[in-house]
């Protein structure tokens, strides 16, 4: 007879955390701040309003075995094959640490730097600044844990006045021979007058169930304009939490474009703060989720201040026994006059056992504003389905063009053209 | 500016038209709450063993509940719910037989109301004639009518005469639509209800009038948890009111109904509501805290189920009249007006459960927002698993007035069939000075206008009420909204 | 009388008299302060005026607040009508004519009465009855929100008719249908003050009198014969005419 006693998860948790603790680079107060706050707190599930409809606490579960020790070799090949955009300045993040040696940085103009996080907080007064500054005293579980976890990422600063035709790509890799967990950690800091187009991929290497728990701080300065892509490939077995908190300052743009289309359970929170007027911020998302996948997507904007205008437009296709869900909230606080915001929600379901929930939510405490927030839910149209066919068009292939022309008021507002025929490409191949 | 601030600080200054105290001699419950006050009303009320039992089972399941104060967007002190008297009746001779014997007291309350119970002049004066059951804090004092009715086969009397005369209706239907189990609330009114309507139609009769409850609280202290049950059998069909008011008071007051509906095969049932309790003083003291659980249940094929609401009264407001659809082919609809001003706050909408094929549901919220108010529409859209070709249309508009109150809107939508078509929309706008300025030069003075807009804006939903009803409830929404546009 | 908004004058020292059955056109270059004045007029609050006295009918017009003004018998006919969603036209119509009426000691106007009335008025301007039913002014074309408010000025019945670019945006037909509303309602009581900028509208609607607004100041007036010169040779010869003078 053998005994077992378990630990409860927030005992592993913090077991894990004391034993990782001496290796992680930075401040170790903020660390502990962190995960004394997220024990305090507790793991996430089903009662919390914003997990509704996921269950999270599974991925608080698993075993923290530290990621980077027990990662596959990854191959320069390898790398070559999840390229997105052959032109672009590259940075290959693995298990939530930059690779400079699997990395292309020479292509940058001179005011951008790209470098690892960890090498940034000790060496570069921006970074210093800001790591952390956005999230502010966000109490989200996942953003606690990656800040007492995270072993690094990707540092972007771009300087005042530099418009970089160069995109970035940063590339980010889970690889495993076991369950793990690992916690990339970015930041980027676009300065005034600066524009940059900053691609975000997200692939899975390995046979065993990888959880991504990534975070992105985002600061825009005053006029800059920024293009943030993220692009969800992760496989049958990744799973990943994203949060990306932003903050933008006077008439800057910000554009984000969040394509899901692969990976077993993915979670978006994206929040957009406007800390100064006449900024604009359009976010675009765009789900296709097939087999029994999972797919989450809560944004925030938030207008605390005047003249700001937001638009959003997220899609969903859902096929067999996937789970999709939208929560969309708009906050307009007090003094947040000539407010103009936009969401738009629209999915089909293509299968009996697909579900959807959405929940686009408006919190409006200003008057002269223009806020309107419209959802629709419905399967294909099978009377243009039906004309197709009368026109010779066979089924798979008319169930394709449907589901292009769904997507499509959604990648025609994507101004990369690489990433619009990658994107095409996928959609063409969803139902295979 | 100048003479639009004096109209706002007049109106401010406006009373509450119905806060006037009765003096009735009444019959109290000490305060607090325990299995012995449940006995205690169960006894007053000569109820059977079956219904005790019931009081009890709720009465405990309560006690392990909490009060769900989380996730509406609403903020108020927590209730004492020891600090409450939970029976407060009008005494009366131990039978009303005619209309004589009603204390003039109460009378002269449903007078300033507006309310005849005096039946004969119902029946000369008006053209559509109107049933009223009137309960006042928690017992049903007077149904008129009830002759009339009877010889259709109809029963509307109020719940405690129910539980005497037709005990199998009401153990047959009470709890099913909604179970004490269901919320903190909806148990404590199944351990604490008084009294309430009680309403049955039977197969294939269409009520030949508008019945209506007439709600009033009047003793101070105390909590109103009235109990309404109405019943459409096959192809039967009736419109129900509501209409409540409270007097004015410096403390809060507790009003927890439960309404249940149940439609039969091809029954329509068409409940409509004008919610005007005392919302309290301009500093947000006092008024009735409205926690009010509203479901009905679409049981069979064909049924139609419609809510009307026009909400201006109470200081908080937690309300979501529901529908479920399982019968096929059966039709939910949601029309509500939620006005708030000064200190209000508002957590109301609906939830429209899809489970039978074919069915349909649409939900029109206008909401109106003034003052230093809070109004949040919440609502629900669900479609199961197997509710074929289910459809839903959702509009949700806010109004604000006023640059201090808030307007917010938390629809959730879950769609588990791929048939299911739903479509949700929603907008925010406030009444504009341009529109205000175009009125003025025609001649239509500031507060006027504001009502010509408001009525104009809620005009969707105010199409819905009984025509008596519809006219009250514009008065109701000029009065309610008065100098809060500057 | 001057007045000025946010600060910036518009218009300063200017004088008017508009008797009886008179039609006085208001001409000028974009900015002269046209619409200011009509603006003025009536009542609105974004201008502040800052001199003088609009004597209408024995009252300071400027005392009153504006349905003061409109139930005194003033009528403007806006530049852009405004959209009231969910608001009937004859539901707005049938208020505004009670609220005048109560204004006036008279008692609220007979349901059946209001109803030949609007039936007999919607000839005037060829408008077809199912307007009248719908939202005041929404999803109506440029051409019927005008014809709408010629309609309301008839349902009003008005001493003083202000017309701000009443022109602006119509087709040649619509500006026809327009011009004859209007001029069924002349009359030896009604005056009306037609604001323009082109001379077009005053082929239709004749004045008495132009006058020609530029700078705030009235700097020329004459029979309606100026408006054909002022046609011929723009607004320049006024600018350089008022500079000379200056």
């Amino acid at each position: 007879m053998s005994l077992v006693i378990n630990q409860s998860p927030v005992e592993r948790l913090t077991a894990h955390f004391e034993q990782e603790l001496p290796s992680l680079y930075g401040d170790a107060a903020l660390r502990r701040e962190a995960m004394a706050t997220l024990r305090e707190k507790g793991i996430p599930d089903r009662k919390w309003e914003d997990y509704k409809y996921i269950n999270p606490a599974a991925l608080f579960k698993q075993p923290h075995v530290a990621q980077a020790r027990v990662g596959l070799e990854i191959k320069p090949e390898a790398v070559t094959l999840m390229v997105l955009q052959p032109g672009s300045a590259l940075a290959v993040v693995v298990n939530g640490e930059l690779r400079e040696d699997l990395s292309k940085l020479d292509r940058l103009p001179a005011g951008v730097r790209v470098k690892s996080i960890a090498d940034a907080v000790v060496s570069d007064a921006v970074a210093r600044e800001y790591y952390n500054a956005v999230n502010g005293t966000s109490a989200d579980p996942f953003v606690l844990w990656n800040n007492a976890l995270n072993k690094g990422g990707v540092f972007i600063h771009v300087d005042k006045n530099v418009q970089s035709e160069v995109g970035i790509h940063v590339l980010h890799i889970s690889t495993n021979e076991v369950a793990a967990v690992s916690h990339p950690r970015n930041l980027f800091v676009i300065e005034r007058d600066a524009q940059i187009e900053i691609v975000e991929s997200f692939e899975t290497l390995g046979p065993v169930k990888t959880f991504t728990n990534a975070l992105t701080e985002v600061v825009v300065h005053q006029n800059a304009i920024v293009d943030h892509y993220r692009m969800q490939l992760e496989g049958q077995v990744g799973h990943q939490m994203n949060t990306v908190n932003a903050v933008t300052q006077k008439g800057s743009n910000y554009r984000t474009y969040t394509f899901t289309l692969d990976g077993a359970w993915v979670r978006n929170n994206l929040n957009i703060r406007f800390s100064e007027s006449h900024a604009e911020a359009h976010l675009f998302g765009l789900t296709m989720l097939n087999g029994q996948r999972v797919a989450d997507h809560h944004t925030i904007v938030d207008h605390a201040i005047p003249n700001c205008m937001s638009n959003e437009l997220y899609k969903g296709v859902l096929d067999d026994k996937s789970l999709g869900v939208f929560n969309g909230k708009i906050f307009v606080r007090r003094d947040a006059q000539k407010t103009n915001a936009y969401q738009t929600n629209r999915n089909i379901l293509l299968s009996d056992d697909a579900q959807i929930n959405t929940k686009p939510q408006l919190e409006i405490y200003a008057d002269d504003v223009k806020c309107s927030h419209g959802t629709s839910t419905g399967r294909m149209d099978e009377d243009a389905l039906f004309y197709l066919r009368a026109r010779g068009i066979g089924e798979a292939a008319a169930r394709k063009l449907l589901v292009r022309a769904f997507a499509e008021e959604v990648v025609t507002n994507v101004p990369n053209d690489a990433i619009r025929a990658y994107v095409e490409n996928r959609l063409d191949h969803f139902f295979n | 500016m100048e003479e639009k601030n004096q109209i706002l600080e007049e109106h401010i200054a406006s009373e509450y038209k119905y806060g006037f105290v009765s003096d009735i001699d009444t019959e109290f419950a000490p305060k607090g709450l325990n299995e012995e006050i449940v006995k205690f009303i169960s006894q007053k009320k000569n109820e059977p063993e079956w219904l005790l039992e019931y009081r009890l089972k709720a009465f405990r399941h309560w006690q392990t509940m909490t009060e769900p104060k989380h996730w509406p967007h609403l903020h108020y002190n927590s209730v004492d719910f020891q600090d409450i008297s939970y029976y407060a009746a009008p005494k009366k001779k131990a039978t009303v037989n005619s209309f004589d014997e009603v204390d003039p007291e109460l009378l002269k309350t449903f007078e300033k109301l507006g309310i005849s119970l005096e039946e004969q002049k119902r029946l000369v004066g008006m053209e559509s004639k109107i049933a009223v059951d009137a309960v006042i804090d928690s017992v049903s004092v007077k149904t008129t009518f009830k002759e009339v009715l009877a010889e259709k086969g109809i029963v509307f009397c109020s719940f405690s005469e129910a539980v005497q005369e037709h005990p199998e209706l009401v153990k047959k239907y009470m709890g099913s639509v909604v179970p004490f189990t269901d919320n903190f609330y909806a148990a404590l009114n199944a351990a604490v209800f008084s009294d309430g309507s009680f309403c049955y139609i039977p197969k294939g009769v269409r009520c030949p009038m508008e019945l209506s409850t007439y709600f009033r609280i009047n003793s101070a202290g105390t909590g109103q948890f009235e109990r309404t049950l109405i019943i459409a059998d096959e192809g039967a069909y009736v419109s129900y009111l509501e209409g409540c008011t409270a007097p004015q008071r410096d403390e809060n007051q507790l009003h927890a109904a439960v309404v249940e509906i149940v439609a039969h095969r091809d029954a329509e049932v068409k409940y409509s509501t004008v919610q005007n309790w005392y919302p309290g003083d301009k500093d947000g003291k006092g008024g009735i805290y409205n926690f009010v659980t509203k479901r009905g249940i679409c049981l069979e094929a064909n049924s139609k189920i419609s809510w009307t609401q026009v909400e201006t009264g109470s200081a908080i407001t937690w309300k979501y009249p529901s529908v479920i659809l399982k019968g096929d082919n059966s039709i939910g609809e949601f029309y509500s007006v939620a006005v708030t001003n000064n200190m209000q706050q508002a957590d109301t909408g609906t939830k429209m459960i899809h489970l039978g094929k074919n069915t349909r549901s649409t939900i029109i919220s206008k909401g109106i927002s003034a003052g230093k108010s809070d109004n949040s529409y919440r609502g629900l859209v669900r479609i199961a698993k197997g509710a074929k070709n289910a459809r839903n249309f959702s509009q949700c508009d806010s109004l604000l007035m006023g640059d201090q109150c808030g307007a917010h809107t938390f629809p959730y939508i879950e769609i588990h069939d791929k048939t299911g078509v739903v479509e949700h929309e929603a907008t925010t706008s406030k009444i504009g000075e341009d529109q205000i300025f175009y009125c003025n030069q025609r001649g239509i003075d500031t507060e006027k206008a504001i009502g010509l807009i408001v009525n104009g804006y809620c005009r969707e939903v105010l199409d819905q009420l009984p025509m008596e009803f519809a006219v009250e409830a514009k008065k109701l929404l000029s009065v309610s909204l008065e100098g809060s546009v500057g | 009388m001057q007045a000025s908004v946010e600060g910036k004058e518009i218009l300063r020292g200017l004088n008017l008299e508009v008797k009886p059955g008179e039609v006085h056109a208001i001409m000028g270059p974009n900015g002269s302060g046209k619409s200011t004045l009509a603006s003025v007029l009536a009542g609105r609050e974004d201008y502040e005026v800052t001199g003088g006295e609009v004597l209408f009918n024995g009252k300071d017009l400027l005392d009153l607040s504006p349905e003061d003004r409109a139930r005194e018998g003033l009528f403007l006919a806006f530049q852009y009508p405004i959209e009231i969603p969910g608001v009937s036209n004859i539901n707005f119509l049938k208020t505004a004519i009670n609220e005048i009426r109560e204004y006036r000691d008279m008692d609220p106007i007979e349901p059946k009465e209001f109803l030949a009335l609007v039936k007999e008025k919607q000839k005037l301007v060829e408008l077809d009855g199912k307007l009248a039913n719908r939202s005041v002014n929404e999803g109506f074309s440029g051409g019927e929100k005008k014809r709408n408010e010629i309609f309301q000025m008839a349902m009003l019945e008005p001493k003083l008719c202000i017309l701000d670019e009443t022109d602006s945006g119509l087709d040649i037909d619509a500006l026809r249908i327009v011009a004859n509303g209007v001029n069924q309602l002349r009359s030896p009581e009604r005056s009306f003050i037609v604001v323009t900028h082109y001379q077009r509208l005053l082929d239709y609607i004749v004045p008495d009198f132009v006058h020609v607004l530029y700078q705030g100041k009235i700097v020329k007036s004459g029979p309606k014969e100026l408006a054909l010169e002022l046609e011929e040779k723009g607004y320049d010869w006024i600018k350089a005419e008022t500079s000379v003078a200056i």
